[in-house]
């Protein structure tokens, strides 16, 4: 094996990424639904024999990071019965799959009767059956609502296609013509495959082939060790959540996240995640897992190639049964949430780790926002589908970036065209522009959300909104503060507010001619002390409007003059006033009430002297956030208790973990900044 | 009667004179000088030695714009916006800029967000007025930008494109009060729909205006104060040419004007030898562009970038790679050996060139496998450096522990590699196979690699032009004035009538023939086509298809919108169309410039200038170099040969042929 040159190396490297571009271009010349070759929601991979990634493209790394997970499942359910001319299909969660509209086709490769290669193209097929079309619904209590669920199947048997069952699948989707076009898609891509890879194989040899292959593999792997090993050795840890509306209002699920570098080798556990729940808030562990390479390649390597060699050093742990690691029957479809939500647990144990590599929190949601119904001037159904990006996290070096899809959605469009919408639907975009004061505070501000009217011209429609983040926001690192959360709501024609009981969910809500609905991506969070940042900084963002007078001079403690300057010398007095009005209280270890359980729901307890919590401008139940100045702050909700002593948290060892603090150590308490839902900047 | 083809480049300025009395050209190249292009032009019109008043005509290509957008030294812009969208263009389409990357960022903006003013106004999508203008908004919105101390000022409305009198009226209003400011109206610049890329076309329009105004202004009084009266036109990214005072107005139309001269050239070259599927390869110093030519028609595209900016202008669709003559060999931080996109420029430039480069180049990767003849000027004045050449791909060779030889080979294959991704993308990934195609070689470095690339895709024939060095230049003579006209109207194609459609084609041909008319062309010399942007209603990306031109009913052009869109998707489909945008394309002919025969030398001996030992793969084969000007006509050459000219080295290897036509032309075939 090693006598492969390193040129020849290279030159079969860019051959074998090529048959996968052109796999792309294959599929986005020949499908027939909008989905795939407009929104270009597929993606498409190569794998080796042992169903590791050899090579992919520009493709969407939610899709694609997860495939290894079906093509090992699949090899596993029939790899010893696969001949030449087999085609297998699959499209099961519950089986390495992600949600059931991403179907897969796998296309096992023979040299002989040895078996090589597997091409495979997953699909977003625009609807696999289920209660609604479209088939995603955000009120799934079972997966049967989701649509039709295929385990691993060979559609095509030694060359044959198995024609009732392609019937039966058919038969129960929507518009079946399209279904099928989206499946020769697949299959025509992979053939296209079959083809350069034998032009290949014929060029160089097998041996030669599969010999860079495995370079290529080792190679990535090696240099994800070499990532992993400047970390420094430790156990990390980090909890976050998901959101759910129960009959008490907010039931927050807890996410917690145990992660352990050691030496070249990193593991990440999910274990006292919360159980699944019948409502569409669970994934997959090809999901959660793929989330957790994502961040990792994203953070620590994101010059190179992908390949499943960079996974090697990686141990994902995710019990059955959680949201998580989805079981039968629980519905699956939260692919986006849980993606979403694993990164933001991932940026926050590794901002303890290695803070000069990751941002503060992404925009925590994929935000699905669906106006629909019939346009009375064509007597047509319509259906307006949103997905606007939010703010990014700051990092080391510069602001987080804003409106921009997250390190999940490779190369996806977020914002759609306002001139092509009102040509299109009964719609009226009155305004569309960041959001003052949405990014996260911070020595490097997080990125802001996006701020959207968009009021009904005529009839009337219904209103959906599938997220997550309404209720915890975007956190920052270092110090840096919250970005702005996730927020929806109805202007009615007399200007009265119709703001939603659970806030970032919103089923089919009614909306008439005139009504206007505001739509609020999240912020990114801030990087470091906001009292850091530079003056000048601080007056430009004021000038260009992304940051107001009031947060300038209450939370950055720039006070300017009436022309936009700095005004210095008062900006050194209110900085250092604000400095010493932050409260601090130190770690008391005690694992007593770490948590206030109920049913599947579970949230984190700051048990705080009364004293405190009054000076802190807290009451009850209100939701705040320990910092220690490093890391990522620890979100909890505060719950008077005399029996603290004054200026004490009593803190699980958990709890010390996440914040790197040892007993006694001293933290910054602070209310969680959550702006007013009814001000849309 | 003399005409000049004059194209400026980073390093050289080129030009190319054709005396259209003896149909005689010559190509020469002198300097540039990037403080002041202006001045190296001159310069190369000097040193023809031609008589001012003999010149009748000068194309040019130029790189101002591209330049200027591109290193981001533009004006200082304001906008003027529609009331609740001053951030269309900061925030785009909401793409990632890099994919896996926590650390992506957005590029430097074209404009400061406290310089985008937003104004009451607002139309619907019918083009209706739903709030008037306010007027006195636009003129508090210009004092602002003054006070700002903007140099150049974009209006930006949404909807424009289909009603245009609120930015025409924002417009004037600019116009008195910054006085001198370069105003460019988005529904002028490019009345299509879809705000984001027209006003991001829009906002580089006025970016770049200030300074190729500037540029063309005084390289007109320079003109004027030797004594040239010729007329000056300019090459448009559209493969036309424009007049200097039109292409000043929109200059965002220019960015391709280099490499566009290059693809005009091949168009003419290629009709001339009844060539109608060809491919360019114009390989330079730090990129490889390539662009797709089928059945004589230009590929053409409208969603071509400069640098992360869409620019929607009509333009050749041109793929470029970063790679290129200049191009740096290298082990990247995970030690993966690299060929480009980084470059050693012009200074030190590669190691050969004896300017203190020390990193291997793609060059340097030819003088050591002997396609250079030691002692033979590169690119004119520049002395070749065996050994440094040498020393710098030997060094990369011990990391990688392989010898001189083989390194350099497979700096060659990784750089062809490379390039031959970048012609796959406008065939192979279109669903063409680019085996139905000839290939066009030029520029510096292109017949260097020619027929590598033709091996790797299987193409047979390749074309490497009469003055491949100077080729782009001498489109610059050959080319057309085009002018693209289009107006975005969505029609349901059910319930449109041709002469609905007539009627929104004709004022844009009458302002066709009127921009035509004043570029001095008369009727009998104008070629007006019209097209239409169509799709299945709900699809959100069109397909640019000719209108029939004898349609007799709707679905003619229905027929030919199906028949398009399954050749470019590889499948039928059904559904109601519709159109989107009408296009009129206007062409104004120019005097062809045909190449003149050649006469050719008497014997393939008299051209065998030398032998020498050159690498071939693993072998070492004693090859022939020949002198280009010296061969005779349609007498093959079998390879390995190499065939030398001032500023082109063609490499005929193992398994080809070569013979020279009777224009010139060098043509490369691949043996069965």
């Amino acid at each position: 094996m090693s006598d492969i040159d390193p040129i020849t190396l290279e030159v079969v490297t860019e051959g074998l990424i090529s048959v996968v571009r052109e796999m792309r271009a294959t599929v986005f010349r020949t499908a027939r639904s909008v989905a795939i070759y407009e929104a270009r929601d597929f993606s498409c991979g190569l794998f080796d024999a042992g169903g590791q990634v050899v090579a992919q493209s520009e493709d969407i790394g939610s899709h694609v990071v997860p495939l290894p997970w079906s093509v090992e499942q699949s090899l596993a359910e029939l790899g010893d019965d696969l001949s030449p001319g087999d085609v297998i299909l699959m499209n099961d969660p519950y089986r390495g799959g992600t949600h059931l509209n991403d179907v897969t086709i796998i296309y096992p490769i023979f040299d002989g009767d040895r078996l090589v290669f597997f091409p495979a193209v997953r699909e977003h097929w625009a609807d696999v059956g289920g209660a609604v079309p479209g088939s995603m619904s955000g009120t799934a209590s079972e997966i049967y609502q989701e649509g039709i669920r295929i385990p691993p199947v060979k559609i095509i048997e030694k060359g044959v296609l198995n024609a009732p069952l392609m019937e039966v699948l058919l038969s129960n989707m929507r518009v079946r013509e399209e279904r099928l076009g989206d499946f020769n898609s697949s299959l025509a891509a992979c053939r296209t495959a079959e083809r350069r890879l034998a032009e290949l194989t014929d060029r160089y040899g097998l041996d030669t082939l599969l010999a860079c292959v495995e370079l290529n593999l080792t190679r990535s792997e090696r240099r994800m060790r070499e990532k992993i090993e400047l970390l420094p050795d430790g156990e990390y840890y980090y909890e976050d959540y998901l959101e759910t509306f129960g009959p008490k209002g907010f039931e927050p699920l807890l996410l917690p996240l145990a992660l352990t570098i050691r030496g070249d080798e990193l593991t990440a556990d999910f274990t006292g995640v919360s159980p699944q729940v019948p409502v569409p808030v669970n994934s997959t562990l090809a999901v959660t897992a793929a989330s957790v390479f994502i961040t990792l390649k994203s953070a620590l390597d994101p010059e190179q190639a992908l390949n499943h060699g960079s996974f090697r050093p990686v141990e994902v742990i995710a019990p059955e049964g959680t949201i998580v690691n989805v079981t039968h029957p629980a519905p699956a479809g939260s692919h986006g949430e849980i993606r979403k939500r694993v990164i933001a647990c991932m940026l926050g144990a590794l901002a303890r780790a290695c803070p000069d590599l990751v941002s503060g929190d992404i925009h925590r949601t994929s935000f699905h926002n669906l106006i629909g119904g019939v346009d009375p001037a064509t007597g047509k159904e319509f259906v307006h589908y949103e997905w606007s990006s939010g703010g990014n996290g700051g990092f080391l070096e510069a602001d987080g970036p804003s409106a921009m899809a997250a390190i999940d959605w490779g190369d996806l469009s977020t914002a759609q065209p306002t001139e092509v919408l009102e040509s299109r639907f009964p719609l009226h975009i009155e305004w569309s522009r960041q959001g003052t004061d949405s990014g996260g505070p911070g020595r490097n501000r997080g990125g802001l959300g996006m701020r959207r009217a968009l009021k009904l011209t005529r009839g009337v429609a219904k209103y959906s909104l599938l997220s997550d983040g309404a209720m915890m926001p975007p956190f920052g690192i270092l110090g840096g503060e919250s970005g702005a959360p996730v927020n929806s709501f109805v202007i009615h024609p007399d200007n009265s507010e119709h703001h939603f009981a659970s806030p970032g969910k919103v089923g089919g809500h009614t909306l008439q001619a005139g009504d206007t609905v505001i739509l609020q991506s999240a912020g990114g969070g801030g990087y470091g002390d906001p009292l850091e940042r530079e003056v000048e900084r601080v007056a430009d963002d004021v000038a260009d409007g992304l940051v107001s007078r009031g947060t300038a001079r209450n939370v950055y403690g720039v006070i300017l003059t009436t022309d936009g300057f700095a005004d210095l010398e008062a900006t050194k007095v209110q900085r250092d006033q604000l400095r010493a009005a932050r409260i601090t209280v130190s770690a008391v270890e005690d694992d007593t009430d770490a948590y206030t359980p109920s049913g599947p729901s579970k949230k984190r307890v700051l048990r705080l002297n009364p004293e405190d919590i009054k000076h802190a401008g807290l009451v009850d139940g209100d939701r705040a956030e320990l910092l220690i100045g490093d890391g990522a702050p620890l979100r909890g909700w505060v719950r008077p208790d005399a029996t603290v002593a004054a200026g004490r948290v009593p803190l699980d060892p958990l709890g010390c973990r996440a914040l790197g603090a040892d007993a006694s150590a001293s933290l910054i308490l602070r209310p969680l900044l959550v702006p007013d839902p009814g001000s849309i900047g | 009667m003399i005409t000049l083809g004059i194209d400026v480049g980073g390093t050289f300025t080129d030009l190319v004179l054709r005396d259209s009395v003896t149909g005689t050209m010559r190509a020469l190249k002198t300097p540039s000088t990037p403080s002041n292009h202006a001045e190296g032009v001159m310069n190369a019109i000097r040193s023809t030695g031609v008589a001012p008043s003999e010149i009748t005509a000068i194309g040019h290509g130029m790189t101002v714009a591209t330049n200027t957008a591109l290193e981001m030294n533009g004006a200082r812009l304001g906008i003027i916006t529609t009331r609740g969208f001053r951030d269309v263009l900061v925030i785009g389409r909401g793409n990632r800029t890099k994919l896996y990357d926590i650390k992506a960022t957005r590029p430097e903006p074209l404009v400061e967000r406290r310089n985008i003013v937003e104004v009451d106004g607002r139309l619907t999508a019918a083009g209706e007025v739903h709030l008037a203008l306010d007027e006195d908004q636009v003129k508090l919105a210009c004092n602002t930008l003054a006070e700002a101390g903007v140099e150049a000022v974009a209006i930006c409305f949404l909807h424009s494109y289909i009603n245009p009198e609120h930015e025409r009226r924002a417009g004037e209003i600019a116009r008195v009060a910054l006085p001198g400011i370069p105003v460019s109206l988005s529904s002028d610049v490019l009345p299509e729909y879809r705000e984001f890329e027209r006003f991001s076309t829009t906002a580089l329009n006025a970016y770049v205006a200030p300074r190729v105004g500037r540029y063309l202004r005084s390289l007109a009084d320079e003109l004027v104060a030797e004594g040239v009266t010729a007329p000056l036109s300019v090459m448009g990214s559209n493969g036309g040419t424009w007049s200097a005072a039109a292409m000043a107005e929109r200059p965002v139309n220019s960015m391709l004007s280099g490499p566009a001269g290059g693809v005009t050239a091949a168009v003419a070259v290629a009709s001339m030898l009844s060539e109608n599927n060809i491919i360019t390869y114009d390989m330079g110093g730090t990129s490889t562009d390539a662009a797709l030519i089928r059945g004589s028609t230009l590929a053409m595209t409208t969603e071509a970038k400069v640098g992360m900016w869409p620019n929607r202008a009509p333009q050749i669709e041109i793929n470029t790679v970063g790679a290129g003559g200049g191009s740096l060999a290298y082990l990247d931080a995970g030690r993966f050996l690299r060929v480009g996109p980084r470059s050693a420029g012009a200074e030190p430039g590669p190691a050969c060139y004896g300017k203190g480069g020390t990193e291997p180049t793609v060059t340097d990767a030819n003088v050591v496998l002997g396609r250079f003849l030691p002692g033979h000027a590169l690119g004119g004045t520049i002395e070749l450096n065996v050994d440094a050449a040498r020393a710098a791909v030997a060094s990369l060779g011990n990391e990688l522990d392989l010898d001189p030889e083989r390194t350099a080979d497979g700096i060659i294959r990784l750089a062809v590699a490379r390039m031959t991704a970048t012609v796959k993308e406008i065939s192979v990934m279109r669903g063409l196979d680019p085996r139905d195609f000839t290939l066009f070689a030029y520029g510096g470095a292109g017949p260097l690699h020619a027929a590598l690339i033709a091996e790797e895709l299987g193409m047979r024939r390749i074309v490497v032009p009469t003055m491949p060095g100077n080729f782009s230049a001498y489109g610059l003579l050959a080319a057309n004035t085009r002018h693209d006209l289009a107006r975005t109207r969505l029609m349901p194609l059910a319930q449109a009538t041709l002469a609905e459609i007539e009627a929104e084609l004709a004022p844009l041909r009458a302002e066709a023939n009127e921009r035509l008319a004043a570029d001095g062309f008369t009727s009998d010399h104008i070629q007006i086509s019209c097209l239409a942007d169509m799709r299945f209603a709900g699809q959100a990306f069109e397909l640019t298809i000719a209108l029939p031109e004898n349609a007799e009913t709707i679905e003619d052009i229905a027929t030919a919108f199906r028949r398009d869109y399954e050749e470019r998707y590889s499948h039928a489909d059904e559904g109601a169309i519709e159109i989107v945008c009408l296009r009129v394309i206007a062409i104004g002919e120019s005097e062809p410039a045909p190449l003149p025969d050649v006469q050719g030398g008497e014997t393939l001996k008299a051209a065998l200038m030398v032998h020498r030992p050159v690498r071939f793969g693993d072998a070492t084969v004693n090859c022939p170099i020949y002198s280009r000007t010296a061969l005779p006509l349609e007498t093959p050459i079998t390879g390995p040969a190499i065939i030398e000219e001032d500023g082109a080295t063609t490499v005929v290897p193992p398994g080809f042929s070569a013979h020279i036509e009777r224009h010139g032309n060098l043509i490369l075939e691949r043996e069965a």
